[in-house]
């Protein structure tokens, strides 16, 4: 892997500026920092998918050993706010309480009790008496969608903060789209091959190795601490604030380190009623859900219909790409408007289509929450579409990869729906700057040995295996919407403080970070020492999500670090009687001439210290003005067992245009996790409810998330490409490498036994009965 | 549960005496597999078995003694001729686990996903027992019923007998799961015995799609006698699961159970061929 430029910290895989203390299991996590004598929190979890309170009796509760306070909707504000970690105004329905008067699924809140033991909370739960009124249950995007369904937001206070029509009354939260490109309807007359399919994806759950848990204490000058495992700091206190009906100000919001997240941690589940008992009892408050909890009341990601309608000319021009996607938001609205608008924004341009469709509609039901998760959006859809993809080839005679080298968007271009989509309002106008596809494609393709692949009607015998693709793309940001701040200071020593708000979620985003500070500033990385995510102290940024941090707070980093090399050189210039121009700041040296330097510690000791002293601290803002995206190429075989339906992916190839790769072993690592992540959504994944509404696989037991030793080798290839408006040409790499094993792995599925399934996980049961109804020759 | 006290045994006969004397109290720790799944929140009394031995594999040329205290990492790390119980220990749960689970806590306490009762039951295993004597207990009448009962007044499991395998005999072993580290959802073990290209008899056993781990003697009466091939085991496999009760736990169905069965059945006995064949000393 070549860079197009040649850096001195950027673009290599430096150790991770937080790995010691990882490794050595220094406490760096939000509960191992929760200090000694902290009340513990346990939640009375509605066990009905749908029913109003008639009554809670909490007396008897209180009165419980050890019991220190109990909340519940009768003793708690009522303000409408949302849970989802988005810049304000948020996209997604104000219709959640800290505590409702109505239960909306099986997991929901009820009452909370903070007693002095986790046994004695939990003690007190069973002494909560609730009087249920048990309504009837709406657990499909049927039954929510039929006429005279249960209204299951009925409240009269919830409202949407955006100008867009909210519509509880129908259980959808708002009906999204964009104006045709084009004649969409002549565009799919007048293609050669037509396809009309209709493809569905399940509920899942991130599963993040730390599940969620924060804690709160007052300061001495009855401030509320909270510290949490978040993605959004800052939008975590402006959301208390709103919920608790208390100003910022009287907030901080602090993360330490973050066991894994994957979007889960962009919503704000614990952090209010830490702080609301923090104000009720003075004393601190932890709050840790155990796994059971995390599957049953976490977030999710939202299960998505998604129909693919789509027309290719015999010469293998694409006339019509259209998606109509139905999203199952469960029982709130976080997050569901821009998840479906990115199943078009992020998928629809990645294939110059003559004529394109986009609508979408997101959908209550009594079922969990659904929310964000690495990907949104795009995951759903290009399960459909790169699968459709494969199909029009095969329908004109094309190879698939031949298909889409001819079709995908190259730099330069455009497509309308940049600026039709964004999310939770229009998009930006973008037209592609850096695109390494093709390159993707072909490096991918031979990586893999794609020129072995043979028709499905080749392939005899019980095992068949079967080689599959998808072409891939996602965004960097949210333009016009995202904004990051980074400040960083100067110390006696020549280091320097590099203050961030993004938020380090395990991704290994500090020392990305630090690596685009230290790239600038021309010193090492262990000379910048990074804290990022206290709202007290560093600067704003709108958290870890969207693929925003390399690319956007790396630039304000960027931004930062040259203000303060900027005042270095000045000082530098002023100590050696030598004009600014002329001068080369590398190594943690400044030189005039070869005989005629200073060090960066003696510039801070003199800007300190001797003559004209102030602080040098750079700091800056950034916003983007578009997301350009990564691209990536996905290339998997697999081995089908005909006789069980079972698949054995036995090599996967994951190509991928980030940019530049700041820290290329972070970058791969990304790469291979979400890879792995992606084919455990593909193969085994998903939620199994009762007929009642509970779920009955709630444990990493019955749940079946893919670990190390599942993994099949994955073979991660940077292909760099320079992206003029990102950090040292950098886009983003986290999110667009789950996107590709389901609809690669569904292709080649049909390559080794030609069966198309179009829901998922690809189950054995489901492949063998496929397999049982298609008796392929 | 909670555990109130910890009494450490020095010898097997000590521990059992303490088991009897606190009665349901007593709680016998020793790399069990189901702790897990005991959610009685009675308070108990622990008696780690660390210190009496029982521990380690060894062949007395009819057999092989597998302590009751083995830990299945070190069955699965054996190797000795005619010994194929090492195929099970590899499938069993993760590293982790393997490492501190043992053999009799696999045994002990049998759950329907259990892995070893099945592959005892077809290797025609032994369990060697200590109640006021020692006793030996063959794994059809062990299995027969669940084990923890027979256990209830403190009887001790010392060490299992597995019978080493004879020439033109084999050993295969099917476990479906669906992750590497889930709980089985189809097990299934065989052993046949040769006789020139014909089977002289078959062990076969299923689990875990079973309320409890049990032979499946039609598949065994369809296969004496009978050519050792493809198709007979085809036809034992296909109609001798046909009358069994088959239940699919988690994504399976019960149908799908059943066809997931006759296809494990049919793998075990393949691999039990190749492993007689191999042998054919």
């Amino acid at each position: 892997m070549k860079a197009e430029r040649d850096f001195q910290v950027v673009n290599h895989s430096v150790r991770k500026v937080d790995a010691w203390q990882l490794a050595t299991g220094y406490p760096s996590y939000t509960a191992d920092l929760a200090p000694a004598g902290c009340l513990h929190v346990k939640m009375l979890w509605s066990p009905h998918a749908h029913a109003r309170l008639r009554s809670v009796d909490i007396a008897a509760a209180e009165r419980m050993p050890g019991v220190r306070c109990v909340l519940y909707h009768g003793n708690v504000p009522r303000h409408p706010y949302t849970t989802a970690g988005e810049g304000f105004p948020e996209p997604s329905p104000y219709d959640q309480f800290v505590f409702d008067r109505k239960v909306r699924f099986v997991g929901d809140r009820v009452a909370a009790v903070a007693a002095e033991t986790p046994a004695q909370a939990e003690a007190a739960l069973a002494a909560i008496r609730v009087d249920y009124e048990v309504l009837e249950p709406v657990l499909s995007l049927e039954a929510a969608l039929a006429p005279g369904a249960p209204v299951i937001h009925d409240e009269p206070d919830a409202y949407l903060p955006i100008p867009m029509p909210y519509c509880p009354q129908e259980n959808i939260v708002a009906r999204v789209g964009m104006e045709d490109v084009g004649d969409f309807a002549d565009g799919l007359a007048r293609a050669d091959v037509r396809l009309d399919q209709t493809f569905e994806t399940q509920y899942v759950q991130h599963a993040p190795m730390e599940t969620y848990v924060a804690w709160a204490a007052l300061d001495g000058r009855n401030r509320i601490q909270i510290t949490t495992s978040t993605q959004v700091p800052f939008h975590c206190r402006r959301l208390v604030a709103q919920a608790l009906g208390l100003s910022v100000g009287q907030i901080r919001v602090i993360k330490p380190r973050i066991g894994g997240g994957f979007g889960s941690k962009q919503e704000v589940l614990l952090e209010d009623l830490v702080a609301l008992f923090a104000l009720r009892t003075r004393r601190p408050v932890l709050w840790e859900l155990s796994r059971a909890e995390t599957f049953t009341s976490g977030r999710t990601r939202h299960p998505i219909r998604v129909r693919v309608r789509a027309g290719v000319t015999r010469a293998g021009a694409l006339t019509a790409l259209g998606l109509d996607c139905t999203a199952n938001t469960g029982a709130y609205g976080g997050h569901g408007i821009p998840v479906v608008m990115c199943c078009g924004s992020k998928v629809l341009p990645l294939y110059r289509a003559e004529t394109v469709h986009f609508a979408g509609q997101i959908v209550y039901t009594n079922l969990p929450v659904a929310g964000a998760y690495r990907g949104f959006g795009a995951t759903q859809a290009y399960f459909g579409t790169e699968q459709v993809m494969d199909q029009l080839a095969e329908g004109v005679g094309l190879d698939p990869l031949e298909f889409r080298l001819r079709n995908h968007i190259r730099s330069g271009e455009t497509s309308p729906v940049f600026a039709a989509l964004g999310e939770g309002k229009e998009g930006v106008p973008m037209t592609i700057g850096s695109c390494a596809l093709e390159a993707c494609l072909r490096q991918g393709a031979a990586a893999i040995g794609w020129d072995r692949r043979r028709p499905h009607t080749e392939k005899t015998g019980r095992l068949r295996r079967g080689l599959g693709m998808a072409a891939l793309m996602q965004g960097s940001s949210i333009p016009r919407i995202d904004m990051g701040a980074a400040s960083i200071k100067i110390n006696d020593d020549g280091s320097f403080n590099l203050l961030v708000g993004a938020t380090d979620l395990g991704t290994g985003s500090d020392t990305v970070l630090a690596q685009i500070a230290a790239e600038t500033l021309g010193v090492a990385v262990d000379k910048i020492l990074v804290y990022s995510s206290d709202t007290d102290l560093t600067p704003f940024d709108v958290g870890a999500y969207a693929s925003s941090t390399t690319y956007l707070s790396g630039m304000a980093v960027k931004k930062a670090a040259a203000d303060a090399r900027g005042q270095v050189l000045r000082v530098a210039a002023a100590m050696l009687a030598a004009p600014v121009e002329g001068l080369l700041l590398e190594g943690g040296v400044i030189r005039a001439a070869p005989d005629r330097s200073v060090t960066l510690a003696q510039v801070a000791h003199y800007a300190l210290y001797e003559r004209d002293q102030f602080q040098i601290i750079g700091t800056a803002s950034h916003v983007t003005e578009k997301s350009p995206p990564p691209f990536a190429a996905h290339f998997v075989e697999i081995e089908v067992d005909t006789w069980t339906g079972a698949i054995r992916p036995l090599r996967y190839v994951a190509a991928v245009d980030c940019g530049t790769p700041i820290n290329p072993k972070l970058a791969e690592g990304q790469t291979e996790g979400a890879v792995l992540n992606g084919i455990s959504f593909a193969l085994t994944e998903q939620y199994l409810f009762t007929p009642k509404g509970r779920l009955k696989n709630a444990s990493l037991e019955d749940y079946h998330l893919w670990s190390l030793r599942d993994k099949p080798p994955i073979q991660a290839i940077l292909v760099s490409s320079f992206e003029e408006t990102g950090p040292y040409g950098a886009k983003s790499v986290s999110e667009i490498s789950i996107n590709g094993a389901a609809p690669a792995i569904g292709n080649a599925l049909y390559n080794a036994v030609g069966v198309r399934l179009h829901q998922l996980p690809f189950t054995r049961e489901r492949v063998w009965r496929a397999l049982q109804s298609h008796a392929p020759e | 549960m909670k555990i109130k006290a910890v009494r450490r045994p020095e010898t097997p006969e000590q521990a059992r005496d303490w088991a009897r004397e606190l009665g349901e109290q007593a709680l016998y720790v020793a790399g069990g597999t189901g702790l897990h799944f005991m959610t009685d929140p009675a308070e108990m009394v622990a008696i780690p078995l660390d210190r009496i031995g029982l521990r380690g594999v060894e062949c007395s040329g009819r057999h092989y003694r597998i302590g009751a205290l083995t830990p299945l990492a070190d069955v699965m790390n054996y190797r000795a001729e005619r010994w194929a119980f090492h195929e099970t220990g590899r499938r069993t749960a993760t590293h982790q686990i393997r490492n501190i689970s043992t053999v009799g806590g696999n045994i002990c306490r049998v759950f329907p996903w259990c892995d070893l009762p099945v592959a005892l039951l077809a290797l025609e295993a032994t369990m060697v027992l200590l109640g006021d004597d020692g006793y030996a207990v063959p794994a059809d009448d062990y299995f027969a019923s669940q084990p923890a009962r027979r256990l209830a007044n403190g009887d001790l499991l010392l060490a299992v007998d597995v019978p080493v395998l004879e020439a033109h005999m084999g050993f295969g072993y099917r476990k479906e799961v669906i992750c590497h580290s889930g709980f089985s959802l189809m097990t299934v073990a065989a052993r046949l015995r040769l006789e020139g290209d014909r089977i002289r008899d078959a062990r076969v056993a299923a689990g875990a799609a079973l309320p409890f781990p049990a032979r499946l003697k039609q598949v065994e009466a369809l296969l004496a006698d009978q050519p050792a091939t493809p198709d007979t085991f085809a036809r034992a496999a296909t109609e001798g699961v046909r009358e069994v009760a088959w239940k699919g736990r988690e994504d399976w169905s019960d149908a799908y159970a059943a066809h997931a069965a006759a296809i494990a059945v049919r793998d075990a006995l393949d691999r039990a061929l190749t492993f007689a064949r191999r042998r054919d000393w």
